[in-house]
């Protein structure tokens, strides 16, 4: 493998000419962590499903930044829908108003939905509609036989922030603790590491999503958690809890051989605390393999998120949360399916595609291009995976 | 012999494993009202007592002739026995030696579990209600790791072999959606579009039973009640939910010589075993892929290729086998993920399991002593299926048990 130029150039010293070489030279020294990024970065660009996956990603982080700019509100979708001319009009937040075949169209911004199901819109780009205008990716049902729906369009753009945001604050959170356990257990060795790993051992041997479901079911008894907002924490938390093990793992299993490197025995013999060589030298080398499953794990989060929405977790029981897993699971819901079964069986079969279509492209491409982008990044920093 | 001693050894390393999750569980119960922690443990309280589990009960309700609120004696004897008034680690060891002899408690006659759940459980022990719904998800989980094993280590060998061609980037895209698609849209589609390309009926499996839909087919774990003789459950089919005498469907179908029962039985785990299978099989792929590709390199490989032995005996009895160990080390590594796919898997198909329990006790109000009773079977499933795995492991190498 031809050695990349970027990772090349800048330990040729580029100094200005003739004006103190000596000094030039050292301050152009590259920083071997930042040479490592480029070199990263280099087979990061030669792998086409890597970019196509960075590619996904800049899509979708633009589509967060685009919704936090909307006026569109942040936890309570499916308040005060109407259905039938009854309920509030003109609709708010983003509901949809509909009407039956038979009834009178109560005003502007109103949809005809079929005969039996009360909460079905296709997507639709009829402007005639006025107020409320197209729909694009059709209506979400929320029960399929009461009017708890609302525009699909909106909720995804809503998850985009949630689901983005609560994947990075749980990863992120995740993988610092992780760090910090595994490279105490790594750099200290002996009972202590012995009693962190079966403390590892222990908390991997609960299988995750059970995990999740009984930290949370818990903690929802304290009086304290009750707010939508602090809910949201606590299922940060619960993640959190229930991630870090993974971690800690790895980054021990790197900081094992860290350790032994020359580099950090010099900075022990100039005198280098444990402190000092832990912060300074052995974590800052050992961060990079857990980069990859950091990648992974931010694509699993959502999915997880669903998971639990769909078993009937009533975390979120009255209050409707735009996450992109939520929406998913609730377009796949018992109800949901049994309503389209019921409706094929009487013979005026609607089956609503897009329920199932938009919300779980969206976790499917998320999930998909961070998997792309962590295939790539293993590669590009594993030498042996290269050849 | 040293297999033996290696069994024993690791039998005893899972000790500590299994206490540090009690440890767990224990830390989170402590969290919970008290009332709820005697509900749990305890069941219904009897429904002569005054006041039920609150700490006090008004004098006269107790016939003590006194003005004012008592203590509760049915209270002061449960959190006795609880050692709720003795000092923490007192608690602790009563809840470990509780959780070791499968005193799990009770399912409270009020929970979500007791309410919706399509049978009488309300009463009753934890252990026993998770006894008699195991045997099925054992047999969900003995068929879809036949699945895995079939599929991912063939098709991981042959993407070693032909590496960058056509088959090597069929398994990574199967690789890449497994991670990507969540076992409850893919479940949910599977069931949605047999359901709808099959056709309303189904009149080929069970002879007797013409009237069921695909939909009641693949919903449910058995056939419905007007499929047998008489239109009643046979009586060692309880309510259609539990067989006798094994529990496991396939088994006592074939032992009450109803082997079509067998086969529709196998035919409706087909759809779950598959979903659950594809998540772990992604899982699974790459690892089998990658030893492969580094146990042809070996020399002994070499070797026997210069000796002329066939391409494809090289590829199923030298490499094959020896890639074999990493395949079944990571298949213990992703158990615990594997597992937690029941819950969901079986939700979706509606099959009647400890998974669905699970999902029945998480139903508000909480059923805390099922929550909790399922959670440590799950682990005790992770934690002996990783031993089995580890037996396995220094059965095909033996460097591993004699070292």
């Amino acid at each position: 493998m031809e050695e990349p130029k970027a990772a090349l150039a800048p330990t040729t010293p580029v100094g200005p000419k003739g004006k103190k070489p000596k000094k030039a030279r050292r301050a152009h020294r590259p920083n071997p962590r930042i040479a490592q990024m480029k070199r990263t970065w280099y087979f990061l660009r030669r792998n086409t499903l890597a970019m196509v996956g960075i590619g996904i990603l800049v899509i979708f982080i633009g589509i967060a930044v685009y919704a936090l700019f909307q006026p569109i509100p942040w936890t309570q979708l499916t308040q005060q829908c109407s259905t039938n001319n009854v309920g509030p009009y003109p609709p708010q937040n983003g509901c949809i108003c509909t009407y039956t075949p038979g009834t009178q169209d109560p005003g502007p911004g109103c949809y005809q939905t079929p005969l039996g199901s009360p909460s079905i819109i296709a997507p639709t780009f009829d402007f005639s509609h006025g107020t409320l205008g197209p729909l694009p990716l059709g209506s979400l049902t929320v029960a399929p036989t009461t009017p708890i729906f609302f525009d699909t369009y909106t909720g995804l753009l809503r998850g985009s922030d949630w689901s983005l945001g609560i994947s990075v604050a749980i990863v992120g959170s995740g993988a610092l603790i992780g760090l910090l356990v595994g490279a105490i257990s790594g750099y200290f060795g002996g009972w202590v590491d012995e009693a962190l790993m079966r403390i590892v051992d222990i908390f991997l041997s609960i299988p995750q999503i059970l995990f999740v479901i009984i930290v949370i079911a818990v903690l929802t008894t304290i009086p304290f958690f009750q707010p939508f907002t602090l809910r949201i924490v606590l299922l940060i938390i619960g993640f959190v809890i229930v991630w870090w093990p993974l971690y800690a793992r790895i980054v021990r299993s790197q900081v094992l051989v860290v350790r032994e490197q020359k580099y950090v025995e010099a900075a022990r013999a100039s005198g280098a605390g444990g402190g000092r060589l832990v912060m300074r030298h052995i974590i800052p080398n050992s961060v990079y393999p857990i980069f990859v499953q950091m990648s992974l794990d931010v694509g699993t989060v959502p999915l997880l998120v669903g998971t639990l929405v769909y078993l009937g977790f009533p975390l979120f029981a009255t209050i409707y949360f735009p996450e992109w897993g939520a929406i998913a699971a609730l377009s796949v819901f018992g109800s949901t399916l049994n309503n389209a079964f019921l409706t094929c069986q009487l013979g005026t079969c609607v089956i609503p595609w897009w329920q199932f279509l938009f919300p779980g492209l969206a976790l499917f491409l998320y999930a998909i291009s961070v998997n792309f982008l962590a295939d790539g990044l293993r590669d590009a920093l594993d030498p042996r995976l290269r050849r | 012999m040293r297999m033996w001693i290696y069994i024993v050894r690791r039998l005893i390393l899972v000790i500590p494993i299994v206490v540090g999750v009690m440890t767990i569980t224990f830390a989170l119960v402590s969290a919970l009202p008290i009332q709820d922690r005697l509900i749990a443990a305890f069941g219904p309280p009897p429904r002569n007592a005054p006041g039920g589990y609150s700490p006090t009960v008004p004098c006269s309700e107790l016939h003590i002739n006194k003005t004012g609120d008592c203590p509760n004696p049915l209270y002061v004897h449960d959190t006795d026995k609880l050692g709720l008034n003795a000092p923490i680690f007192v608690q602790w060891g009563i809840y470990i030696a509780n959780s070791f002899t499968f005193n799990w408690g009770y399912v409270y006659n009020d929970s979500g579990a007791a309410r919706n759940f399509p049978g009488a459980i309300a009463g009753l022990p934890v252990a026993t209600v998770l006894g008699e719904f195991l045997p099925y998800t054992l047999e969900l989980a003995i068929f879809s790791l036949v699945i895995i094993l079939i599929v991912a280590i063939p098709l991981g060998n042959l993407g070693a072999v032909y590496r960058n061609r056509p088959i090597d980037q069929a398994s990574r895209v199967i690789s890449f959606s497994g991670y990507a698609l969540p076992a409850f849209l893919l479940g949910s589609f599977l069931l949605f579009a047999f359901v709808l390309a099959i056709g309303p009926t189904v009149n080929w499996i069970d002879p007797s039973c013409k009237s069921e839909s695909w939909y009641q087919f693949f919903y449910a774990s058995w056939p419905a009640q007007t499929c047998y003789p008489g239109s009643s459950w046979p009586s060692w089919l309880k309510n259609g939910q539990v067989s006798s005498p094994t529990g496991f469907p396939t088994v006592d179908a074939l032992y009450h010589g109803q082997w079509w029962l067998a086969l529709d039985t196998i035919i409706r785990m087909t759809l779950p075993a598959l979903v659950i299978a594809y998540g772990t099989i992604a899982g699974l792929l790459r690892f089998v892929r990658n030893s492969m590709l580094e146990v042809m390199n070996l020399d002994f490989v070499r070797t026997a290729r210069a000796k002329g032995v066939p391409e494809n005996i090289v590829i199923s009895r030298h490499a094959g086998r020896n890639s074999l160990n990493v395949t079944i080390t990571v298949l213990g590594l992703t158990f615990a993920f594997f597992i937690g796919g029941f819950p969901v898997v079986e939700t979706i198909f509606n099959l009647l399991g400890v998974g669905r329990i699970f999902v029945f006790a998480i139903l508000s109000p909480y059923d805390y002593g099922l929550i909790f009773g399922s959670t440590l079977l799950f682990t005790y499933l992770v934690v002996f299926a990783n031993i089995i795995v580890d037996v396995l492991y220094a059965y095909l190498d033996p460097r591993v048990r004699l070292g």
